[in-house]
């Protein structure tokens, strides 16, 4: 029997291991601040300042407190409509997969939504909801929706049937029939379409405050272009790709990882 | 014992003649650098001594220790025979010439500058990939091919530096660039070793061995984002020179290092002699970019600070640890337990240290070069006492060559 010391020593463990594992990554951007650093010094920092000068004024934005109210508003408002669009899309893609007639009817219209450009829902969401709140929170909620419903979709339908009339048979409890058959199974449909989502829904934010709100980071976009400060625009961009990094890497790839523990198995 | 039977038996594997040179020269290229940063000999050679400094450490210390592993490792790599004794004399002679050329250098007229040394220089590695390229070429694969590429950039690279000094260009930043590639060797070839090393293939058979495992397995990937990322900042560096972009170029080699040790992280395995001999080389190489990046993106220490921690750090570190593995297995002896190893790997990483501290600004510059030197040299010199065995001395076991012990029945690679 495993004590609980063992238990906690074994997560602190993975946890390290996880983390250790993202100096691939941090490789891979830091190249990208080289090819940055050189695009800077061919147009000089009026058109581009480098990833110094930028982190710097970050950090100077980050001092004076003027960056954490517009990053808190449109961090909210992401995740309101984001998280709007994970619950709904999710439920109404798994009820839609488990039906073929339900299937057939919601392909055509996702395709539609699919098709239809943010903007324009920026523009009817500005006419029917205005200047406010809600404006860019429906324009990501509507942006994710159909991402998130399609992933959902095509994860219901491809459920094994066969290995459903096993567990039937067998008589597996509902509770080991949702965690070990139709969760993971589901969850690698999901959290790809999540993490699509995810960053589909920080630009659309962005986008939206930039055209409808007088705060947010999309707000304080429009104000640095209007003074010509480039680093400041930069400045605010880095800050909200920070932001989906941290989301992306800190929140579901270990969730990814957690529930794609089969796969592994499975290959060894 | 004869002098003739010595001889004999330091011809008997390629790396005998190679790891005497290369400890032998530290030491001596060391103790020398020493008196005349001191001012205690007048000595100017062509190109002044820094250049002559950097250039026999990384083609005279470094060059030997290359030559005696490939000498060793290709022919097992490739199981191709071992190199006939001729041409382990003939290396031998150049690269000895080489080193001596260039300490007469100031006596001959300054018109020939360093263009004799060069000749003898390339004319070494030269012989060197002649009797090896076919081997690498021929072999199912060609996946120890790599070995070529980096003796062959090696070669240009010093022929370049010296070119440059005798045509008036900056000599330093050809040798800056083979310091890079002399990183990516340390990559490539520790890579093969560390698998028999860490799993304890290596010493399968010993009597009292514990049973190999398997829980180390370098991933291709990895290394190959660290050789680009290395590769990159050092062909950048030279382009560039001190500039931001090689700064971020040098902190995504590090991080692409410590990538590397995602590998290494294994558990208990990791905490042997062996493993940790080659983990803290690779943790230098990552610190040394790092904190050159920081240098050339404007931190307050300078470049060769972190230069001497690749360079007097992780190169002397993996030197040290593949002479004291690749010298014992293939004289028919078992690996080395005696404490003067982690002892000289700790006086190596001492050293490195204190030596990449003086180029810190405010801290006394000259004690800690003299502290650092004495401290690097003394552990060659352990290592040529300790060692000697294994390199001057005939097998015990009746074999000869550079098979592994009797009892040895590991699968394919040695080391």
């Amino acid at each position: 029997m495993k004590g609980p010391w063992y238990r906690v020593q074994s997560a602190l463990a993975a946890i390290l291991t996880y983390l250790w594992s993202g100096w691939g990554a941090i490789a891979s951007l830091l190249l990208f601040c080289a090819l940055w650093e050189w695009g800077a010094q061919l147009n000089g920092p009026l058109v581009l300042p480098g990833p110094q000068a930028t982190l710097a004024q970050l950090w100077h934005m980050l001092d004076s407190g003027l960056a954490q109210p517009e990053l808190i508003i449109s961090t909210r408002r992401t995740l309101q409509g984001l998280g709007a669009s994970l619950l709904i899309g999710s439920a109404l893609g798994l009820l839609a997969g488990r039906s073929l007639t339900a299937a057939m009817l919601s392909r055509p219209l996702i395709t539609l939504l699919l098709g239809m450009p943010p903007i324009a829902w920026l523009v009817l969401a500005m006419l029917w909801f205005g200047m406010g709140d809600t404006t860019p929170v429906f324009t990501v909620f509507i942006a994710c929706f159909p991402i998130v419903f399609a992933g959902a979709m095509q994860g219901a339908r491809t459920l094994d049937n066969q290995l459903r009339r096993v567990a039937q048979a067998y008589r597996l409890p509902w509770r080991m029939q949702l965690t070990d058959l139709y969760l993971p199974h589901v969850m690698s449909y999901l959290i790809p379409a999540w993490i699509t989502a995810l960053g589909t829904s920080w630009k659309v934010v962005v986008m939206a405050e930039l055209l409808s709100t007088t705060d947010g980071v999309g707000a304080a976009l429009a104000v640095s272009r209007s003074q010509l400060d480039t680093a400041s625009s930069l400045a605010w961009v880095v800050a909200v790709l920070a932001l989906l990094l941290a989301a992306e890497y800190l929140l579901l790839e270990p969730l990814k990882r957690r529930v794609e523990r089969w796969r592994l198995e499975t290959e060894q | 014992m004869s002098w003739q039977a010595r001889l004999e038996a330091l011809l008997q594997c390629g790396y005998r003649p190679f790891f005497l040179l290369s400890a032998a020269s530290a030491c001596c290229l060391m103790l020398f650098w020493l008196t005349l940063l001191n001012g205690w000999i007048n000595w100017q050679p062509p190109g002044g001594m820094v250049l002559w400094h950097v250039h026999e450490l990384l083609f005279g210390f470094a060059g030997a220790a290359i030559a005696g592993f490939l000498l060793t490792a290709v022919p097992e790599f490739t199981e191709t025979a071992n190199l006939p004794r001729t041409v382990l004399v003939r290396l031998a002679l150049l690269w000895l010439l080489a080193r001596v050329l260039y300490l007469l250098s100031p006596f001959w007229p300054a018109s020939l500058a360093l263009l004799p040394v060069a000749l003898v220089n390339l004319l070494f590695w030269l012989l060197l990939l002649w009797h090896l390229l076919p081997r690498l070429w021929q072999h199912a694969g060609r996946m120890h091919l790599s070995f070529a590429w980096v003796v062959a950039s090696l070669a240009l690279l010093q022929l370049a530096s010296l070119l440059a000094n005798s045509l008036g260009g900056d000599p330093m930043a050809w040798l800056r660039a083979a310091s890079g590639v002399l990183m990516m060797l340390i990559v490539i070839a520790t890579r093969r070793i560390s698998v028999n090393l860490v799993n304890g293939l290596i010493e399968e058979g010993r009597p009292g061995a514990p049973p190999p495992i398997n829980s180390y397995l370098p991933r291709p990937p990895r290394s190959y984002l660290a050789l680009f990322c290395i590769g990159l900042c050092s062909a950048v560096e030279l382009w560039l020179g001190h500039n931001s972009i090689t700064g971020w170029t040098a902190l995504a080699a590090a991080a692409a290092m410590l990538n590397v040790l995602n590998d290494w992280h294994i558990g208990r395995a990791l905490f042997t002699r062996w493993a940790l001999l080659l983990y803290a080389g690779y943790w230098l190489i990552a610190l040394g970019y790092a904190a050159m990046g920081a240098s050339w993106l404007g931190a307050p220490l300078t470049t060769s600070a972190g230069r001497h921690l690749l360079t007097s750090g992780a190169a002397a570190l993996s030197i040290l640890a593949v002479m004291a593995v690749v010298g014992r297995i293939h004289a028919g002896l078992w690996l080395d337990r005696r404490p003067w190893l982690p002892l000289c790997a700790l006086g190596l990483i001492i050293a490195a240290v204190l030596r990449a501290l003086a180029g810190v600004p405010g801290l006394p510059i000259r004690a800690l070069f003299s502290a650092a030197g004495l401290v690097w040299a003394g552990c060659f010199v352990a290592y040529l006492v300790a060692a000697r065995g294994g390199l001057i001395a005939p097998r015990a076991d009746g074999k000869t060559g550079c098979a592994a012990p009797l009892e040895h029945n590991a699968r394919e690679g040695g080391c």
